[in-house]
């Protein structure tokens, strides 16, 4: 009972106290990575102690159970009910009550979590297959001859270009997983800036960051009304596409990558030399490109997402040796 | 060699390419096989496949088949851009946009700050 007690207080103190922390601490962006990892522990540790709540619960209403009985038949032999033995019913059977409501709300939740992530994953995988049928492979003369390597890359992944004019880039995962590209994001972008969507994307894919964003988001709409699920949802995906972003810097070089945001955002050719910075989503991820990080700045982001990711580890852990 | 998803796209690209004129298995093999050797039922299968998968259209001619695509290029192109970029769509497709696209008072903000920002530069 009480280690029951003591998994759902963890469980909902992480999922109601950890969400402002995390936000305040993965706002910014610094260190990007790390910050992934602490809203994931975050959600993996509260979904955890959730799950042990509940069987902790149902064995000590197991455990009472027996006491139960024992109760029931002494009142049908006749022998005489203390008040003390009316009240060990009623606990038993409360508990029992509780057991029951809270193992079967577990399995309501795993369900709907399962079934949103298999109809994400089914939509994905006939996106990526009608992508590759109806798109035409991505030619290497788009990125320029220059580099070989990369094309030949972004051809394993398989690249393919929609007839479109809008300009979008987008991938989805699929048996195989597609990188799809707009004839409309071809003209307006050039060869630099082409190779850094890609390669922005590439390392969409090589993070799992589809799969961790279709969890994420199974999760919230799965269990309505919890912050920390909310906010999951929402700030993986922003911190995926700042880590793709971190990646692609390095591989194609921080203007290309930054004009092609800009480009591709309002939909207007933008020169390489040509960076600025707004209030918005996307100028808070150009902004974040320029902005060299001072580097105490970033240790100090840095410690304190490792002490967060410390405390989601440390307490279960303690908890756990504590309610054994 | 490509797999087998890859020869799909070859069959739909050459059914495409004739812009709605029916083809038969026999046609697409004589095509296919001057760039590659392979064999009738191969392709026969292949087609069968996109078939049940609703991507040609089949109408009996003697003892073959003559297939058609059920939609143009461009339409299925329309409709998976429909289902990329139109948010709150039927789709539950989990897809990692390079950006979102702005709307125009975004747009035009930002555009503001280029044109600032470029303006301010010296040359």
């Amino acid at each position: 009972m009480t280690a029951a007690l003591l998994w759902f207080g963890y469980a909902a103190a992480v999922a109601w106290f950890a969400p402002p922390v995390l936000v305040r601490l993965t706002r910014s962006g610094v260190d990007a990575r790390l910050g992934l990892l602490a809203w994931l522990v975050a959600v993996a540790t509260a979904v955890c102690a959730a799950i042990l709540a509940v069987q902790a619960l149902a064995s000590s209403a197991a455990a009472g159970w027996s006491a139960l009985a024992e109760v029931i038949c002494q009142s049908v032999a006749g022998h005489a009910c203390a008040p003390a033995v009316y009240q060990s019913a009623l606990v038993d059977t409360g508990l029992s009550a509780a057991a029951v409501a809270t193992g079967l709300a577990l399995v309501l939740v795993a369900a709907r979590c399962a079934g949103g992530v298999r109809r994400g994953r089914n939509g994905s995988r006939a996106h990526a297959a009608a992508a590759r049928l109806v798109g035409r492979r991505l030619s290497s003369g788009a990125v320029g001859t220059r580099r070989a390597g990369e094309v030949r890359a972004a051809g394993e992944v398989g690249a393919v270009v929609l007839d479109s004019p809008r300009p979008a880039a987008y991938c989805v995962v699929g048996r195989p997983a597609t990188i799809v590209l707009t004839s409309g994001t071809i003209a307006l972008l050039g060869p630099g800036q082409l190779r850094a969507v890609i390669a922005h994307e590439r390392a969409h894919l090589a993070g799992r960051h589809n799969t961790l964003i279709l969890l994420t988001r199974a999760l919230s709409q799965s269990v309505p009304g919890v912050p920390l699920f909310r906010g999951a949802a929402e700030r993986v995906a922003v911190l995926a596409e700042m880590c793709a972003d971190d990646r692609a810097a390095r591989v194609s070089g921080r203007p290309a990558l930054v004009t092609a945001l800009l480009a591709m955002a309002t939909g207007a050719a933008v020169p390489e030399e040509a960076l600025g910075t707004a209030a918005s989503a996307v100028a808070a991820r150009v902004d974040r490109l320029l902005t060299v990080q001072r580097r105490i700045t970033m240790v100090r982001y840095q410690m304190g997402l490792a002490a967060v990711i410390a405390v989601l580890v440390a307490v279960p852990g303690w908890l756990a040796l504590v309610a054994g | 060699m490509r797999g087998f998803g890859d020869l799909e796209s070859v069959v739909m690209d050459r059914v495409w390419d004739r812009a709605g004129a029916p083809v038969t298995v026999r046609d697409l093999l004589d095509e296919i096989s001057r760039d590659r050797p392979i064999a009738y039922t191969t392709v026969m299968t292949t087609m069968d496949n996109l078939y049940k998968k609703g991507w040609l259209s089949r109408v009996r001619d003697g003892k073959a088949y003559r297939y058609t695509a059920t939609a143009s290029r461009a339409e299925y192109s329309a409709g998976l851009m429909r289902e990329a970029l139109d948010t709150g769509g039927d789709t539950e497709a989990v897809l990692s946009h390079f950006v979102a696209q702005m709307d125009g008072a975004e747009s035009h903000a930002l555009r503001e700050v280029l044109r600032r920002r470029t303006d301010r530069r010296p040359g």
